[in-house]
């Protein structure tokens, strides 16, 4: 079973290097990710913030090795994702990687519980250890009971739930969660956050959030804000702590 | 690992059922081709065995033995001696087992001239034992007048219809016989006719004259000689096997290949054989071809199916499924829905030939009685037979369509890239 503790220590969680991202060409091309050079350490709990459009999703899924890099390089553990095999971006995902995706994107054919639990299937961990993993974190985020639908009888909330809980279970280094909590009430995603936290301190699992918010850059120990693919700022602040500037306008 | 694949088929599986109706729509195509293709076959086939069983019946057999070189000379120096003769009946005995066994004759057949009170005609000479053939001949079925050959008969013949026409034959009426016999003189044998059949076969009907055996012997002059042993068997299933075995029994007792061949009825007529193999491939042919449009029709469904769900194996590939994996997850799909539809549309054909048309198909509106071909002749009332051979050819045809149809889309699949895949509309 993975854990946060294994694979290569010394290395940063997540490195990127004067990365570019860029959408089409000459008139039209879309600058993405501009020049991004951050490196985030294992066991960090970062918030990745800025206007829509600004490219947080273009940069986690240049992180997760989704979409390749027009320029610079983005690690995972020390190693490059870019140049890395399909086949080994796909290991990766599969070993070190939870994923939440923006539009939760469950799959319709399989289950609440079998959604969930699919990443540790792939991962090979017996079935009835990670169904106790599964039903115990339903239980925890008011999943209770839920386990058998399909997530086309499930509300949004609910299988925005089921998403993080894909992402998170067996505790992978890295979680990459995009917008995680848009369309939780503030007692749902206090429950999210708790098992996040709860991971993030006891099992030094990395997390890098992409959010418009409060209440996760509010948690969170780091803010970088994106503005146009550029890295505007990027701080560290105490958990519980809301900076001031997080909420203004970009540009002042 | 193996859950990989547990799951990975389980997704597939369930995406069949998800699109039940476009599944369904598919489906039915393959089961209506594929059922087409068997009865199509079911028929021909059971023709095919019809034309075997008449050609065999008309004296060949199912295996033939004859003097390797009078099929060209049709000399009667190239015959089977007497004591060979002994040998044949000895090895046929214990290669076929009794109840495979329906018949095992010699015949005395010389090419000569048949001449009445008004005209003479080339004719085909077969001396035949009435004992051993009256219950398999082809002809005692197709008698039109008169009778067939009896035990005891000595001076009675039978004769085809036209010969009968051309040399204005009666029953009773004297026909004289003419053929060189073993000494290389040209002999001559009266004989009364006491028969006529129609078996549908010009060259036979135009042609053909029997006699008894022991009458020809006695005239050609050839002792308890033979030109030809014939085996009828009551399946053509092991027809090759007995005929090897026969061989076998034979070259150990000292029968030499340069003595005697020992041939399958393939090998006997092989115009026959020809006939029917290219019959059978221009079927397949015509079939396989209906079939490619089949499978274009199930390409573009399972392809729907996976351009639709562009998001979703975006997903799978996100959260770590390799290519592999994604495409099989297509190939589970396609496969089980080709597989399943083949085998349905089996039974179906299988269920068609055997169960509804079971009493057989009259065909007679499309050619009008009977259907001569390379010198055999089929009922027009056809009795289908689902042969192995065919039943084997159409399920691998099943497979290969599934593979095929089933390969671009996999393959399209696993060239998707999750971040795009994940961006797009349902
Ligand atoms: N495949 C693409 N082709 C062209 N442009 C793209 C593509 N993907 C993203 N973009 C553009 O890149 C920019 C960054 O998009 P991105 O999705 O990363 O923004 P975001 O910060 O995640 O926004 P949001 O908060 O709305 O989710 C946008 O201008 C977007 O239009
Ligand atoms: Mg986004």
């Amino acid at each position: 079973m993975t854990d946060a503790t294994q694979g290569t220590t010394s290395a940063p969680a997540v490195e990127t290097r004067e990365l570019w991202k860029t959408f089409g060409e000459g008139e039209t091309a879309v600058h993405a990710v501009q020049n991004v050079t951050v490196a985030i350490q294992p066991g960090e709990f970062v918030a990745l913030c800025g206007p829509s459009g600004s490219g947080k999703t273009t940069l986690v899924n240049l992180i997760g090795g989704l979409t390749n890099p027009t320029r610079g390089t983005a690690k995972v553990d020390g190693r490059d994702v870019g140049a890395m095999s399909e086949r080994e971006r796909a290991q990766l995902r599969l070993e070190r990687i939870g994923f939440v995706f923006q539009a939760y994107n469950l799959l319709p054919v399989l289950t609440a519980l079998e959604n969930a639990e699919f990443p540790l299937m792939l991962r090979g961990v017996e079935r009835e250890e990670r169904r106790k993993e599964v039903m115990e974190l339903f239980e925890h985020i008011g999943l209770g009971g839920l386990q058998d639908r399909r997530p086309g009888a499930l509300s949004g909330g609910q299988q925005q739930r089921v998403a993080v809980a894909r992402a998170v279970l067996g505790a992978p280094a890295l979680v990459l969660a995009d917008e995680p909590t848009a369309n939780l009430d503030t007692a749902a995603s206090d429950a999210l956050l708790e098992v996040m936290e709860l991971l993030n301190e006891e099992r030094k699992v990395t997390f890098i959030f992409c959010t418009h918010d409060p209440r996760v850059m509010r948690r969170a120990r780091r803010i970088i804000r994106l503005v146009d693919g550029h890295v505007e700022r990027d701080e560290e602040k105490a958990s519980g702590d809301l900076p001031g500037w997080v909420l203004e306008p970009v540009g002042t | 690992m193996t859950e990989r694949w547990v799951i990975v088929a389980r997704i597939g599986l369930r995406n069949v059922r998800r699109q039940l109706r476009r599944s369904l729509l598919t489906a039915s195509a393959m089961v209506l081709g594929i059922a087409l293709l068997m009865f199509v076959r079911a028929l021909e086939g059971g023709a095919h065995l019809m034309y075997v069983d008449t050609a065999t019946r008309m004296g060949t057999g199912h295996i033939a033995m004859e003097h390797p070189d009078y099929r060209g000379s049709q000399d009667l120096m190239d015959r089977i001696a007497a004591p060979d003769l002994e040998r044949i009946l000895a090895a046929a005995d214990r290669s076929v087992a009794a109840g495979e066994l329906v018949a095992v004759f010699p015949q005395v057949n010389v090419g000569g001239l048949a001449q009445s009170a008004s005209s003479s005609i080339p004719v085909r000479i077969s001396g035949v034992d009435p004992g051993l053939e009256r219950d398999v001949s082809f002809f005692a079925d197709k008698m039109v007048e008169g009778r067939y050959l009896e035990v005891g008969d000595r001076l009675e013949a039978i004769v085809g219809a036209e010969v009968a026409q051309r040399l204005r034959l009666e029953l009773g009426s004297r026909l004289v016989l003419m053929a060189a016999g073993a000494g290389g003189e040209l002999e001559s044998q009266l004989v009364f006719v006491t028969g006529i059949f129609r078996s549908g076969v010009p060259e036979v009907d135009r042609g053909v004259v029997q006699l008894p055996l022991a009458t020809a012997r006695e005239w050609l002059e050839v002792g308890e000689d033979a030109t030809s042993v014939s085996v009828i068997l009551a399946s053509d299933n092991r027809t090759g096997e007995i005929a090897s075995e026969i061989q076998g029994h034979l070259r150990e007792g000292g029968v030499e290949a340069e003595r005697l061949a020992v041939r399958p009825w393939w090998e006997a007529m092989p115009d026959l054989y020809a006939g029917l193999r290219a019959d059978a491939v221009q079927t397949y042919v015509m079939l396989v071809i209906l079939l490619a449009i089949v499978a274009l029709a199930v390409v573009n469904s399972i392809l729907m199916a996976v351009l639709n769900r562009t998001r979703e194996f975006g997903v799978l590939r996100a959260l770590g499924l390799n290519r592999t994996s994604v495409g099989a997850m297509v190939m589970v799909e396609g496969l089980v829905l080709t597989l399943a539809s083949g085998v349905a549309g089996m039974l179906l054909g299988l269920a068609i030939s055997m169960g509804l048309f079971r009493d057989g198909v009259d065909i007679s509106f499309l050619f009008g009685g009977e259907l001569a071909f390379a010198g055999s002749v089929v009922d027009p009332v056809i009795l289908p037979a689902v042969l192995v051979s065919d039943v084997v050819a159409i399920l691998s045809i099943v497979v290969s369509i599934g593979i095929l149809a089933t390969l671009y889309p996999a393959w399209h699949a696993t060239r998707i890239e999750p971040a795009e895949a994940m961006k797009t509309d349902e």
